[in-house]
């Protein structure tokens, strides 16, 4: 048995961040500013209509629905590295399950929202409800990521139980209130047999059941395209190809957040440079898998050059969105290769950079794969004013889109000032095994 | 630039003499020689021309510009001409009324978009810009068109509509020979004609082939029209239904499952996987927080 | 969550509210009467007679202060307009076919189509072209107005039913119902669909306006707009506006279960199946299985120039690498 000051040790660690302390009132002021310019932005658009955007009838997706493809992307890491390595055995990665759950969690409920700002009559929301048609991909949209924000919660909080228990005892300092919302959400958790057995039978259910769910989400999404006649999107990869983009985004998602996790809440000693060792190999496998695909996708038309695949192709390859294209495949994959494959990029602070560029490469890919297409329809666009013809969002735009990664950094920051980001539960039990 | 004005001004010249001699060997109009000597039921006076001025201004101005102030497209090849002026003045009423019912080139036909009636009218005001214009009046006596009957017969191993005309004088039954018969059927939007207008014999006999694969309504039925065109007797026009289409009864587009239908209309696999899975996921969730629950009852004791 | 669920129950309870809305008329009816019986003492003759034409088509004269004007109001109206846009004309299949060897770029189907629709001058349901397929092929104008596809993109992907197919091959927008998704504008080949992004035309004259799903009009911010084949005109018995403003007489129009097309500008109607047979009649990207009900005939022996003017900009959708 483990003694018990080690126990303390551990419990104490895990909970320490769980306060409200100045640099994180100073930190959601920041994002609560922002977010109220950004609702502003929103406001005007409303009001106004979407006139305000550099939208118009050709390119008439743009900066909104590119960020719903990344928002869903990045949510399905959550599948990944909680059910796929946890249910195969790879125990390193179950500290970080919560973190990836979270981003999980949070990403696919704002995704719900991104798609809203895109909509020319938010209020008729409730049509998809009352007039929805089964055969529309939108429909599969709204129904799977429903379940899938659902299952995510309760992949969250599930194995969390026994954690919310560990905070009522052990956090007095906390005002009652606080401490019965513990209290009524841990459900009587007095670690009995039958009940570590349903925690577990459950915990398995969610995390098999969060596998075709997360992967029909982002298949779901890029058949929002793949359904369509269009060049560039005309693709039956689409549904693999996107699946294996969102993990890539996804583990520089985690990276990313575990770096912050580990230097603000003092986590060294939980969130290892073993543990960034792995993910860094876990982003380039999974880049490695998504460079295939990529290659997949430009190399088949690129090849044969059909009429239109060939203006497609030339569009991105030396055209007007040349720069972008390259930039993103070269600084968003090709170099995050290379470079993590040697051990010492694999620390920390290397790996935030390589993340950060990762991200970003994630965002302006979708980007990519959303607008050029649509600038380059079957027929020739004519008798229209010049920005109909080329894209360019505006600054009103931009803001709205800003705002749900806003949210998603403030339900993040929330989530992990409100429950241990690492499972205290589980390291103990972790920690008794291993002994 | 002195010199540049001159060039500019040579090749002007050189082109309105090119233009006035593509003018001049603007092709003739061709008139069948039956149609030259066709004259106008109606009689020409102020009040024809004043109703013709109307319809010349709404059909025929837009090209021709306003008459005797010669100031129609100039553009256009051959130049839409100045009606007032000899080109058309030395024309018979038969040719103008030729060349209004069939058009050539950039000039369309007013024969489905202008009744008869108008089109004389609009012959009655090109002459009045014609004093030495002297009308010669058509034979046709309006009031006898209803003394004429027409009688059909179908024939349904030859598809052929054999017209007999006749009309029943006082003095006993006369074939109309030689009489224009066209035939058309209802359409939607205008009158589909059905091989070319023909004359009658010597017996008042017209006989039509009529095509084998026309569609009717539901029952087979469609509206002939039949339009003879006399010179003694006018115009006449008789609308009869007539058993001799093909029944089309075809279904709504929107008949059959597809994706693009309606919900209630959607394709079975669809249907049938889209509830399975919100099913199943569904149930799993419930199983779920029915053992959530239950780890709360076991806490209870 | 199931929508499968969600629409039975809405269908019964729109017809729950259609009853609602029956008997709540009808006690309004007769509450007036009460209240005409009750004010009929009091009312007195003014003398001032008027003409009243019943139902029944007879001539009545009466009394000015003992006439009520009756009319549905503008939620019925509305129902009525939808119901009707929904069904279409029974027994029709449109068909419009396009002479691309008449076109001369006037323009005048644009510019009638943008009146009728309340389109603002970027904004066209029928668009003329200048296309040019390849380097060495002559260019020419095409009018390109939607392609009312019997197996429509747009309809299929469209999450609210708020774009729908009708028996009769018209696809129509229900601007009422459309959430502004703008789905459809992306699944739509042939570019046929534009959105309103700002505030329509003529937004607050038509604010009172009953919308008519056959016209779409009044248009609504936020919604998309499409080319409707004139369903209000056809109702009427009257070609589309494009058709009928036409001078260089391009368009036929008509009914492919008749198999004939009148011509918007002579007027003359012809055999549908014939006019294709004799000019190489052909349709849009038919690679694409959408099944279109607009055909084209070929721009042979045109009967105006393509303007030089115009060439540059036919040339720009070529292929980069064939030019």
């Amino acid at each position: 048995m483990l003694d018990q000051s080690k126990f303390d040790k551990i419990t104490s660690d895990l909970l320490k961040p769980i306060r409200i302390n100045h640099s994180f009132m100073v930190w959601m002021g920041f994002l609560g500013v922002s977010l109220i310019v950004c609702l502003y932005a929103y406001s005007v658009q409303l009001d106004k209509g979407m006139v305000v955007t550099g939208l118009r009838d050709y390119v008439s997706w743009g900066m909104y629905i590119s960020n719903f493809v990344f928002f869903v992307a990045t949510s399905l890491i959550g599948m990944l590295i909680s059910a796929v390595l946890g249910l195969s055995g790879e125990k390193w990665a179950s500290p970080l399950a919560r973190i990836a759950e979270i981003i999980a969690l949070a990403f696919a409920a704002v995704a719900g929202l991104v798609i809203i700002s895109d909509m020319g009559r938010p209020e008729r929301l409730i049509n998809v409800f009352l007039y929805g048609r089964i055969q529309s991909p939108i429909l599969w949209d709204v129904t799977v990521v429903t379940f899938y924000v659902l299952i995510s919660a309760l992949f969250l909080y599930v194995p969390l139980i026994p954690d919310l228990k560990i905070c009522y005892d052990k956090m007095n300092q906390l005002p009652a209130y606080k401490r019965n919302i513990y209290k009524v959400l841990s459900l009587n958790w007095i670690g009995s047999p039958e009940q570590i057995k349903i925690i577990k039978q459950s915990t398995r259910i969610l995390a098999i059941l969060i596998i075709p769910v997360a992967l029909a989400i982002h298949t779901v999404t890029s058949w929002l395209f793949a359904s369509t006649t269009r060049v560039g999107w005309d693709s039956s990869i689409f549904g693999p190809y996107f699946v294996t983009g969102a993990f890539v985004s996804g583990s520089a998602a985690v990276i990313i957040a575990m770096f912050f996790y580990r230097n603000n809440f003092k986590l060294q000693d939980y969130i290892t440079e073993k543990h960034f060792d792995k993910m860094g190999k876990l982003l380039v496998l999974v880049s490695l898998i998504y460079l295939y695909f990529t290659l997949n996708e430009y190399m088949v038309p690129g090849y044969k050059m059909k009429k239109f695949d060939a203006m497609h192709i030339h569009a991105l390859f030396t055209g007007t969105h040349a720069l972008l294209f390259w930039s993103v495949q070269i600084f968003g994959l090709v170099l995050p290769i290379v470079l993590l494959l040697f051990k010492k990029m694999r620390k920390p602070l290397p790996m935030l950079v390589v993340a950060l560029f990762v991200i970003c490469g994630a965002w302006l890919k979708r980007y990519i794969i959303v607008i050029p297409t649509q600038e380059h329809p079957f027929l020739p666009i004519q008798n229209v004013p010049m920005n109909f013809k080329i894209y360019t969002p505006s600054l009103t735009e931009s803001l709205i889109s800003l705002a749900p990664i806003i949210l998603v950094l403030i339900i993040i920051t929330i989530l992990s000032k409100v429950v241990p980001i690492i499972p205290v539960h589980e390291t103990i039990e972790h920690l008794e095994e291993t002994k | 630039m002195f010199k540049e004005n001159i060039k500019l001004r040579l090749t002007a010249t050189f082109l309105i003499c090119f233009l006035f001699f593509l003018q001049l060997n603007a092709q003739r109009w061709d008139v069948p020689a039956d149609k030259k000597s066709k004259n106008s039921y109606i009689k020409f006076d102020g009040n024809t021309a004043k109703e013709g001025e109307a319809i010349f201004t709404k059909n025929c101005k837009s090209c021709h510009g306003d008459l005797g102030k010669s100031n129609g497209i100039k553009t256009m090849n051959p130049a839409p001409p100045d009606l007032s002026q000899a080109l058309t003045q030395e024309l018979t009423d038969g040719e103008l009324f030729y060349i209004l019912n069939t058009g050539r080139n950039a000039m369309p036909s007013f024969k489905n978009t202008l009744s008869e009636e108008e089109r004389w009218k609009a012959i009655s005001f090109i002459r009045s810009f014609n004093n030495k214009y002297v009308q010669v009046l058509s034979k046709t006596d309006p009031t006898k068109s209803k003394l004429v009957k027409i009688n059909c017969v179908f024939d349904s191993l030859s598809n052929k509509l054999k017209l007999n005309i006749i009309a029943n004088e006082k003095t006993g039954v006369i074939p109309l020979k030689d009489a224009e018969v066209s035939l058309f059927v209802t359409r939607y939007f205008g009158k589909l004609q059905i091989e070319k207008t023909i004359r009658t014999n010597a017996d008042g006999i017209a006989i039509f082939n009529f095509p084998k694969d026309l569609p009717g309504d539901k029952t087979g039925n469609v509206d002939v029209a039949i339009k003879v065109s006399d010179e003694l007797y006018g115009e006449i026009e008789s609308v009869n239904k007539f058993n001799i289409g093909i029944p089309t009864d075809k279904l709504g587009l929107t008949q059959n499952r597809a994706i693009w239908n309606i919900l209630k209309k959607a394709p079975w696999w669809i249907i049938i996987t889209y509830t399975s899975i919100v099913l199943t996921v569904g149930a799993f969730l419930l199983y779920i927080i029915f053992s959530l629950l239950k780890i709360r009852k076991l806490g209870e004791n | 969550m199931s929508e499968k669920e969600e629409n039975p129950k809405n269908k019964s309870r729109r017809e729950f509210i259609q009853q609602v809305g029956i008997v709540g008329v009808g006690s309004v009816l007769a509450g007036s009467a009460i209240l005409a019986g009750i004010n009929y003492d009091k009312k007195k003759s003014t003398g001032a007679r008027i003409k009243v034409l019943t139902a029944e088509n007879e001539l009545l004269e009466i009394d000015r202060n003992d006439a009520t004007k009756v009319g549905k109001s503008k939620a019925e109206n509305l129902t009525a307009l939808q119901k009707e846009g929904r069904e279409g004309i029974p027994g029709k299949r449109w068909v419009m076919v396009v002479d691309l060897s008449k076109c001369k770029n006037a323009r005048k189907c644009m510019s009638a189509c943008q009146g009728a629709h309340q389109l603002r001058p970027e904004q066209h349901h029928i668009n003329v072209l200048k296309m040019q397929e390849s380097k060495n092929t002559p260019p020419f104008y095409m009018a390109k107005p939607c392609q009312h596809c019997d197996n429509p993109p747009c309809v299929a992907v469209c999450p609210v039913d708020a774009t729908f197919k009708r028996p009769d091959g018209i696809v129509l927008i229900d601007n009422e119902r459309c959430i502004g998704c703008r789905f459809c504008i992306a699944a739509c080949p042939y570019s046929a669909r534009v959105f309103n992004w700002a505030e329509p035309l003529l937004a607050e004259e038509d604010k009172d306006k009953t919308y008519n799903v056959e016209l779409n009009v009044p248009q609504r911010k936020g919604t998309v707009s499409k080319c409707l084949f004139s369903a209000d005109r056809l109702r009427e018995g009257k070609m589309p506006y494009c058709v009928s403003a036409c001078p260089n007489g391009v368009y036929y129009f008509g009914d492919e279960n008749e198999d004939a097309v009148t011509n918007g500008t002579t007027k003359e109607t012809v055999r549908f199946s014939k006019l294709l047979e004799e000019n190489a009649g052909y349709r849009l990207m038919p690679e694409l299985g959408t099944k279109t009900r607009v055909y084209y005939l070929p721009a042979k022996n045109r009967t105006a120039p393509f303007q030089d003017k115009d060439k540059l900009e036919a040339e720009e959708h070529l292929d980069i690498n064939n030019s």
